[in-house]
């Protein structure tokens, strides 16, 4: 399975804790970026495409009609046929009245909008200009232009955030029956404006130990309200699953477009430049994007194949493992399985690994011992 | 001295144009750089050469500002008698550590060129230093040095002298080694207040008051030569090992070793005899010639004795062969160090070390990390207890792990020392909470005219040890200074506190401790490790046990939440790589049991603060 990402990087306003490739909207750079993109996906190899996706940034600073003309582009040029899952991501407050008629009419099938809190003053904390009316219109609006799945981003330990406006945020999230959630937690980023907050007020956020509490409350809410929790940080209705980032955890490939967006092809993971200019240049030149890559083999390639999968909910199969690795799961990670299990992290079944409920909570250490692992 | 009889046969000669001298002072009130300025008056060296090369060859050493490893120089000076003079400077370690082999390089000399900070006055170390130079009957020079501070007090500083070393004003002078000013004076009174060496002409004696490893040339023995001579092709002999050599190289130091016919009486010199290891010849020998032995050794001969033990251990179990081939390499350019292989059940294999102190300790280890990349893990440095059992048996104790039952102790002796301490007077109330805390008895009590204090005590070699110093430079705000000196064995109530974790003794934890301090010690080891030890995937009690009986419990709660929410927008490598460093810093500790342990978690022990 092939997954086709796209980095859209301007945004009406730049969010303090915001770490991706991004830029304050100018009209005229964008226009230049859509060009350069244009030519980069030409350059592209042909292959067909099993999901779409266009991240941010904010893709919906951009025109509905530019948005479409692009999805239809990109599903035109790699295969992307009805069964193909199309998502954009939009912040809510620049949805225009007639935009989603526009995005469904293209083929847009998934909608993952940036809500991150219901709360007014943790949205103002998040510097993000959203209303919770404009969510539900959003919503509402949808489901009107026939969108299949609309997904939820919602995000936790937020400075001055309460386990109650947390737990509200989800709820709120719930009652407005979309069919997927992401809980993020907070992730304080170098360079950031959070990450300088913090160095002058530590105390201004949450530790773990508080962060644990929140994500619980996640895990409790959702699986409450039917959503099933299929990644760690994602929880999806039966048949709501975001197949695009099944893909991610399944290390299967993908190819990304635009600054600073990762690939994987050929077994080579590549990020581009972060740098706008140079990709622009480059791209615009139909030359090869600058930035970095590399290519993992034996332990390294399969470690971080169960770094991947071990984040899903079914976690590894033993025999996908065998036969894509040539590694017997059990006899190769031999060494390292028994502490895990002991100490409650990893659950071994007959057909696989999976994190417990408290591996999904320290999943860091569990992953980090299988990409480190070296017979 | 017992050879005075035995030797009066033999005609006495004097080395007329020979002065063998020594520098000591406290630390920074500029002895290198006087050592620099001597030289470079006498054109032998440039400033920066000297510094790199001559006396201070190792970073270690400098970084501390003191010298550990001793290089004489042999300096030619002409006076202002218009003659020219062979001066030797052997140069002396500044830490107590180091006592003995200081002991040893003035035996070797006849004078000494006390130098004192002309704003600090004179420290206990200075003073220290002073009466171990009379000892030796030595001939003291006093410069008042940095005479171009600021706070500079030169007859404030030459009230001292004449309170405390009892020496008359007019006999110090005032210098700026970093200026050049007074060196001339130095260099004349070198001349003429320093008495000539003096000794028999017949029969060799040299005393060997340092020896170096050379990977090339085996060791190079550093000699005062005090009767007889000493050339190459000599056959001589260790009066300490009773082994023969043959010498094939004798020379000075100009600062590099430079090779000469032979090193006549009162001169000073390497030898050089194809002697393989730094056992077989050692500080304080005496070598004679073989075929024409001296009746007897030269005086003060001791074999070196470690004075404070601590286990090391690579953090990874595979670089034992590695860490063993290292102490091998050391020991040769180090005759203290002492080692033996011991296992641990926390930390697996590795050796027991013997120091000269602390600072020696911290040396080794120092090098041993530095020079060999090896990554250690010390457990807390013990004394040398001395066990009697009930049986009348007598144990001697360097690991606590190797304490017998407390049923099977009649009494533990430990060491004690003499410290000094001089102090203004507004820490005396401080420093007696301090030693009081630390099983300190005060001797002595002495008011200095300028207002400083006196202190002396006996105190426990362990507490000495343990943070001590530092304390006692926060405590006084830097102000108050320290020496101490060996006294011997004295009883204690002494018990053994153990550290569990997660239930389980942790023997690289545990150390001897007076039973008045060890609840005390405990609670604040087990807080102290609490903070140290970082939450794991479950959760770990500390508990400090004496005897079986727990005395203080803390607990490490258990991680509740690690984990990256996000995926990058498929940035996989950036997640990898976040993860890899996680688990590199945990790599880094010491799994003990199934609790990780940050190296800091083993020297915890040192830093008790009260």
């Amino acid at each position: 399975m092939l997954g086709i990402y796209v980095h859209l990087p301007f945004c009406p306003y730049i969010c303090p804790y915001c770490d991706f490739a991004k830029w304050p909207h100018r009209r005229s750079a964008a226009r230049r970026y859509l060009d350069a993109l244009g030519r980069e996906v030409e350059a592209a190899p042909a292959a067909q495409a099993a999901s779409i996706f266009l991240g941010g940034g904010t893709p919906n600073t951009y025109e509905a009609s530019e948005i479409g003309a692009l999805v239809e582009r990109l599903r035109a040029r790699f295969a992307a046929g009805d069964g193909a899952e199309i998502s954009v991501e939009i912040n809510p407050e620049l949805v225009g009245a007639g935009d989603l008629p526009i995005y469904a009419g293209a083929g847009v099938n998934r909608l993952s909008i940036g809500v991150q809190s219901f709360d007014p003053a943790e949205i103002r904390t998040l510097g993000r200009r959203h209303t919770p009316a404009q969510v539900a219109g959003v919503v509402a609006a949808a489901r009107r232009a026939g969108i299949r799945s609309v997904s939820l981003d919602l995000i936790f330990a937020v400075p001055g955030q309460s386990p109650a406006s947390w737990r509200a945020s989800l709820i709120a999230a719930c009652e407005l029956g979309v069919d997927h959630v992401s809980a993020y937690g907070l992730t304080v980023e170098e360079g950031t404006r959070y990450a300088r907050w913090r160095e002058r007020e530590p105390t201004a956020f949450f530790n773990d130990d508080r962060e644990a509490d929140l994500y619980e409350t996640a895990l409790e809410v959702l699986e409450a309200a039917g959503f099933e929790q299929y990644e760690i940080s994602n929880f999806a209705k039966p048949g709501h699953r975001s197949s695009h980032n099944a893909n991610y955890w399944e290390n299967g490939e993908y190819f990304g477009f635009g600054v600073g967006a990762a690939s994987y092809r050929d077994g080579e993971r590549s990020v581009h430049t972060r740098d706008l200019e140079a990709y622009l240049r480059a791209a615009s030149a139909d030359e090869a994007i600058p930035g970095t890559s590399e290519r993992l083999e034996g332990a390294a390639l399969a470690g971080e194949a169960v770094m991947l999968a071990l984040r899903t909910a079914q976690g590894v199969s033993f025999a996908a493992f065998k036969d894509r690795y040539g590694l017997d799961f059990i006899s190769f990670y031999r060494p390292i399985l028994g502490r895990l299990v002991e100490d409650g992290l990893l659950d071994i079944g007959a057909a696989g690994a999976r994190l417990t409920k408290r591996g999904r909570f320290v999943a860091n250490d569990v992953c980090g011992a299988f990409v480190t692992f070296a017979p | 001295m017992t050879t005075a009889k035995a030797d009066s046969l033999h005609r006495t000669e004097v080395a007329e144009r020979v002065r063998n001298f020594c520098i000591i002072a406290h630390i920074d009130h500029g002895k290198t750089t006087l050592s620099d300025r001597l030289l470079e008056r006498t054109r032998l060296a440039g400033g920066r050469d000297f510094e790199d090369q001559a006396l201070d060859a190792m970073d270690l050493e400098r970084e501390r500002g003191i010298t550990i490893r001793m290089h004489p120089v042999t300096i030619n000076y002409v006076a202002r008698d218009g003659r020219s003079y062979q001066l030797n400077l052997i140069d002396t370690p500044g830490h107590v550590d180091f006592a003995y082999e200081v002991s040893r390089s003035l035996a070797a000399c006849e004078g000494a060129i006390l130098i004192i900070d002309a704003a600090q006055g004179i420290e206990a170390q200075t003073l220290a230093n002073y009466h171990l130079a009379l000892e030796h009957d030595l001939t003291i020079i006093p410069v008042i040095n940095k005479i171009d501070l600021p706070a500079a007090d030169p007859e404030r500083v030459m009230g001292e002298v004449e309170e405390l070393l009892v020496i008359e004003k007019s006999d110090c002078i005032l210098a700026s080694a970093k200026n050049g000013i007074g060196v001339d004076d130095i260099l004349e009174a070198i001349v003429s207040r320093i008495p000539p060496p003096a000794g028999h002409a017949d029969r060799l004696r040299g005393l060997v008051f340092n020896a170096q490893f050379d990977a090339y040339r085996g060791v190079v023995s550093y000699v005062r030569v005090v009767d007889g001579r000493l050339r190459a092709g000599t056959r001589f002999m260790s009066m300490a090992h009773q082994r023969v050599y043959e010498c094939t190289e004798v020379g000075i130091f100009s600062p590099q070793m430079q090779a000469t016919e032979q090193l006549d009486m009162g001169s000073v010199g390497y030898a050089i005899a194809n002697v393989k290891s730094l056992g077989d010849i050692d500080v304080g020998d005496t070598i004679t010639e073989a075929n024409h032995p001296a009746h007897v050794p030269l005086p003060g001969y001791r074999k070196a004795v470690p004075m404070v033990y601590c286990g090391l251990y690579p953090n990874e179990g595979a670089a034992y062969d590695d860490l063993r081939d290292a102490l091998e390499k050391l020991k040769l350019n180090d005759a203290a160090l002492v080692y033996e292989p011991e296992s641990s059940v926390a930390l697996g294999f590795g050796f027991r070390c013997g120091f000269l102190g602390l600072l020696h300790m911290e040396i080794v280890q120092e090098r041993l990390e530095r020079n060999y990349a090896l990554d250690l893990i010390a457990t807390s440095p013990s004394v040398v207890f001395r066990v009697t059992k009930t049986d009348g048996d007598v144990q001697i104790v360097d690991n606590p792990s190797k304490l017998p039952a407390g049923n099977l102790i009649r009494l533990i002796e430990e060491p004690y020392v003499k410290a000094t301490i001089m102090t203004p007077p507004d820490y005396v109330g401080s420093i007696m909470e301090i030693t009081q805390s630390r099983r300190g008895t005060l001797g002595n009590m002495e008011y200095l005219h300028d207002g400083r204090v006196i202190l002396t005590y006996e105190m426990p070699l362990v507490e000495v040890i343990v943070d001590f110093f530092d304390q006692l430079k926060s405590r006084t705000k830097g102000y108050a200074s320290l020496d101490y000196d060996m006294v011997g064995y004295r009883e204690g109530d002494l018990v053994k506190l153990e550290i569990l974790l997660n239930g389980e003794p942790v023997d690289a934890l545990s150390f001897i401790v007076a039973r008045e301090r060890a609840a005390h010690r405990g609670r604040i080891l087990t807080e102290k490790l609490k903070e140290l030890i970082p939450r794991q995937m479950f959760e770990v009690p500390i508990q400090a046990a004496i005897g079986g009986k727990i005395v203080a419990r803390e607990t490490v709660s258990a991680i509740r939440k690690n984990v990256l929410a996000k995926c990058y927008g498929g940035d996989i490598t950036r997640k990898r790589k976040l993860l890899e460093k996680q688990k590199v810093g945990k790599a880094r500790m010491k799994r003990v049991g199934r609790v990780d342990l940050p190296q800091e978690a083993f020297m915890a022990v040192l830093r008790l603060e009260d």
